[in-house]
């Protein structure tokens, strides 16, 4: 109901943003800026979090949840440093603003592990080395996970073009491939 | 022994896991966020710049432009500052994408769209946009500092022995503007409490940035502390304090809260260093039997027009064959281009591309197979050191390379191998790079409860180096890895050499190397005075030390664990440092790492793309710490070279200058899907002369040759020479030439 009004209203005031824009360059005034009253369920854990209209999903992640295992490498959906699962699906967190999300389910790499064990497709970067630096293993990791949930007949063959979306500017793509068809023969002989 | 196991990553739990903590993840209570303003232009000056709506927007506390900036200390050029003005210098505008204005506001939000607000009326000047512009300025380079390499130099007399030759070939090859773009944007968290500051920073030598960030902002270099731990990736865009470090010093300073400023993808690549367009002409004389009689090489790079920094494409010219005679000139022609930076592998990445194009060019004129023209010129010797090379198994790799690749497959002419729709080309290069060293210190303590750490300022750039140094720390101790925790990228630890330039192996893994040894020594020493361990009195070469303990290496179950030796004398830990000195070398020889590169190529007949299908390098670098990041980093540093050979080009406006696209979706750096079958591997030959652990830098030799293999790879495939990178499929839709 409420929820649903205000998403619709920020959706609406986008859009008028955008013909203004169109119908006169003038830039509208800067106002004092909106923030909205968002719930999340993120990583299992529902949490209240007064946003910036303005905010995309992964500043809210960082900035004001304060989980920074998911980065920023381009903020402009080019470079897949940023996936997490929303509801599920992969989607990259820099490319969407939170408070279009109300309500939804955001899983994020620090949401991944059990306790202390590392879910297989970590483990498997870890064993195979499928990073360098580090600094876009998150967003490897959680569209591998997307991935092979997706596609759980996943063959070693397909997985170069399905994990194009991510760059690894340290090049560490064999080893990202070989841990991957490592947990996708891990969870199909698990089942 | 824990030197040369495939250990993973000591950090490996924190960055699969998200909590690996880089620069921009870094949090402080009260922390406010920065955010800039760069310039439309590529030349001219700031007229007029309003920030009243910028200042009047909710949340924003500051805007600094060169009108109301705190004054800078010092001089760029005592301060050996990367550029030779400091940020918002004055109103004059020397390249696009330039910092004019930064706004500090409440939240990531407010400050970019207050930043969006700041209002600039240029006074536009013409610009240099192109370094074929800017090539009527071609003039020998002044240096800033001290000098690198010879840009001017000949030896023997090599114009009359190109002219003798029996076979000559002149040709221009061509490097476009390359972006290291690492995955992680330049970031920076400065922070004041009583008169000192703390820098969180994107850096690859903190110690080294202290001085420039001290003396820019008038403090004592010890009211300083830069850290530094992880850092997303670099390929030497970080090897220097950038202007956006210094700013939200001052902001922060100004506002009285700690001030993030990360800056934007768009300004990685305008303003955070690049590898500028080179021009080179080479001219090479060879004598039928393919015998080198000399090499003329001619190069100028494009520079900024406040001062010459010519780019080190001669490297390899004269120390990678044989040659009677060597000819070197080395210009920069001004152009309004953004500051460049030491990018993977200098110098020697351009100048390979070249020369070992040119041997394949003259392979052909000479009807001699690329790999034995390359033999037929191998040389022993450091030419102008005059010392044999320590360590040189390049005939080796040559030997390995072919073998695993199957270079007897190669047809003796291009256009000879077709496989359904595709053609099929082989190409090969050698690969060199000398092996730099720098001081270094290290510090190992062997503590009381069985564990170990290792303190040194180095940061993990991704090259595996805090794995291969607890590795070094567990060889010199005889402490298991898991044992033994790392302190790192903070200049309250002692100095490490930077990571960059393949140091971080022999120089401050020797300094680990000694300290550990040091720590065991002072250990033995211990347990041979102390009546009570079963050590008493041993000689000293007696003492071997494994799995956390001491032993007599004649009765190996004679020994104790150094946890009961420490506390049954009462000591909580012994520390001690090691220093890589550069005079531990020995004198004698000139060192480097080497390799062999084979590549395969597939060109589809139609759309003319070029796929790397296979790949072999085969390198020489000493003794490998660790066969498994090595591997990585030799697979990684290949696809880095793949990129800018076959796709990456920051193109620039043809009037402006200005980058057209300076975005991750048009600069494209390879993806997963363009990696092929990467065989990496080790002709493994400690190099005791280079450093006492035997082992070479890794990082720069493994991304040196590609281009040519890849270049001469295509040649064969499809009788196409392209000799202006990247190899794109708009210059191969030509017939043969």
């Amino acid at each position: 109901m409420s929820d649903g009004t205000k998403r619709r209203t920020v959706l609406a005031g986008g859009l008028s943003v955008g013909v203004g824009l169109a119908a006169a360059p003038a830039r509208a005034e800067a106002s004092t800026p909106k923030t909205d009253l968002l719930t999340l369920v993120v990583n299992g854990r529902r949490v209240r979090v007064d946003v910036d209209v303005r905010a995309s999903l992964l500043d809210t992640l960082r900035d004001r949840l304060h989980l920074t295992g998911t980065k920023k490498g381009c903020d402009q959906g080019a470079c897949g440093a940023c996936t997490v699962l929303l509801d599920g699906r992969r989607v990259l967190s820099c490319l969407t603003l939170a408070v279009m999300h109300e309500g939804s389910e955001v899983t994020t790499v620090e949401g991944l592990a059990d306790g202390d064990r590392l879910h297989p497709v970590q483990r498997a970067f870890a064993d195979h080395d499928g990073f360098q630096c580090g600094f876009c293993t998150s967003g490897q990791i959680v569209s591998a996970v997307g991935l092979l949930a997706e596609h759980p007949d996943l063959t070693d063959a397909e997985i170069p073009e399905l994990m194009s979306g991510n760059l690894c500017r340290c090049a560490a793509y064999g080893n990202i491939r070989a841990a991957i068809a490592a947990a996708a023969r891990l969870s199909r002989e698990g089942e | 022994m824990a030197i040369g196991r495939p250990l993973n990553r000591v950090e490996a739990r924190e960055k699969v896991t998200g909590a690996a903590r880089y620069t921009a993840d870094a949090r402080l209570p009260g922390m406010v966020y920065a955010a800039l303003v760069g310039s439309a232009v590529s030349a001219g000056r700031v007229r007029a710049i309003d920030t009243t709506r910028a200042e009047a927007a909710p949340g924003v506390l500051a805007v600094l432009t060169h009108l109301n900036r705190p004054q800078w200390h010092g001089t760029p050029d005592a301060l050996r500052y990367q550029e030779t003005r400091f940020p918002l210098a004055d109103e004059h505008i020397h390249h696009h994408g330039q910092y004019l204005a930064m706004v500090v506001a409440g939240t990531r939000e407010q400050a970019a769209h207050a930043a969006d607000l700041v209002a600039v009326d240029y006074e536009t000047r013409p610009a240099v946009p192109t370094l074929d512009a800017a090539l009527p300025d071609a003039h020998q380079p002044v240096w800033r500092f001290e000098p690198e390499f010879p840009t001017l130099l000949a030896i023997g007399d090599p114009e009359a022995m190109l002219a003798a030759a029996d076979v000559r070939i002149e040709r221009e090859y061509r490097t476009p503007y390359y972006s290291h773009a690492p995955m992680e944007p330049h970031a920076t968290l400065a922070h004041w409490a009583g008169g000192s500051l703390t820098v969180y920073t994107t850096s690859q030598h903190v110690h080294g940035d202290r001085p420039v960030i001290a003396g820019a902002l008038g403090v004592p270099p010890d009211r300083v502390r830069v850290i530094s731990s992880l850092v997303g990736g670099a390929f030497g865009n970080k090897t220097a304090v950038w202007g956006p470090t210094l700013l939200a010093a001052v902001a922060a300073r100004q506002v009285g809260r700690p001030v993030q400023l990360v800056v934007t993808r768009k300004q990685v690549f305008t303003c955070h260093g690049h590898q500028p367009p080179i021009l080179q002409r080479l001219r090479v004389g060879a004598n039928r039997d393919g015998t080198l009689q000399a090499i003329v090489h001619h190069t100028v790079n494009g520079t900024p027009v406040l001062f010459d920094r010519p780019e080190g494409a001669i490297s390899p010219t004269g120390t990678v064959y044989a040659l009677r005679s060597v000819g070197v000139r080395v210009e920069v022609a001004r152009m309004h281009m953004p500051t460049p930076a030491t990018m993977r592998t200098p110098g020697d990445g351009p100048g390979m591309f070249a020369v070992g194009s040119a041997l394949d060019e003259l392979s052909y004129e000479l009807g001699i197979d690329p790999v034995e023209l390359r033999r037929r010129n191998h040389l022993a010797a450091h030419p102008l050191e005059r010392k044999p090379w320590s360590g040189k198994q390049l005939l080796e790799c040559y030997d390995e390379g072919a073998r695993r690749f199957g270079w007897e497959r190669r047809a003796p002419r291009p256009r000879m191998m077709r496989d359904g729709g595709d053609w099929v080309g082989f190409g090969m290069s050698s690969a060199q790079r000398l092996e730099h060293h720098g001081p270094a210190r290290a510090v190992v303590e062997i503590r009381d409860d069985g564990t170990a750490e290792v303190r040194t300022s180095t940061q993990e750039i991704g090259t595996g180096n805090l794995t291969t140094l607890t590795q070094v720390a567990a060889g010199g101790t005889g402490i298991e890895p898991d044992r033994i925790g790392f302190r790192s990228g903070d200049t309250t630890l002692p100095e490490s050499s930077p990571t960059y330039g393949s140091r971080t192996t022999g120089s401050t893994g020797t300094a680990v190397h000694l300290a550990a040894l040091r720590a065991r020594q002072v250990a033995a020493r211990l347990a041979i005075a102390d009546a009570r361990s079963p050590l008493h009195g041993l000689p000293e070469e007696r003492i071997g030390a494994a799995h956390g303990r001491l032993y007599d290496v004649d009765a190996p179950r004679r020994g104790e664990t150094y946890r009961e030796l420490l506390r049954r004398n009462g000591r909580r830990s012994i520390v001690e440092q090691g220093f890589h000195d550069l005079a531990g070398r020995d004198p004698r020889f000139s060192y480097a790492t080497f390799g062999a590169h084979f590549t395969e190529v597939r060109i589809d007949d139609t759309l003319r793309r070029v796929r790397v299908t296979r790949h072999v390098g085969v390198f020489a670098v000493g003794r490998v710490l660790n066969p498994k990041t090595a591997r990585n980093q030799a697979q990684g540093g290949i696809v880095y070279a793949l990129g800018g050979a076959l796709m990456e080009e920051l193109t620039a406006d043809p009037v402006t200058g200005r980058f057209i696209a300076p975005a991750l979706t048009d600069y494209h750096v390879p993806v997963n899907a363009d990696v092929g079958e990467i065989d990496v591997s080790f002709v493994e030959e400690p190099d005791y002369g280079a450093h006492p652990l035997g082992a070479k830098g890794l990082g720069e030799v493994v991304a040196v040759g590609v281009h040519a293999s890849i270049a001469n790879a295509v040649y064969h495939a499809i009788g196409i020479r392209v000799r202006d990178l990247p190899i794109t499929p708009d210059k191969l839709v030509a017939g043969p030439r």
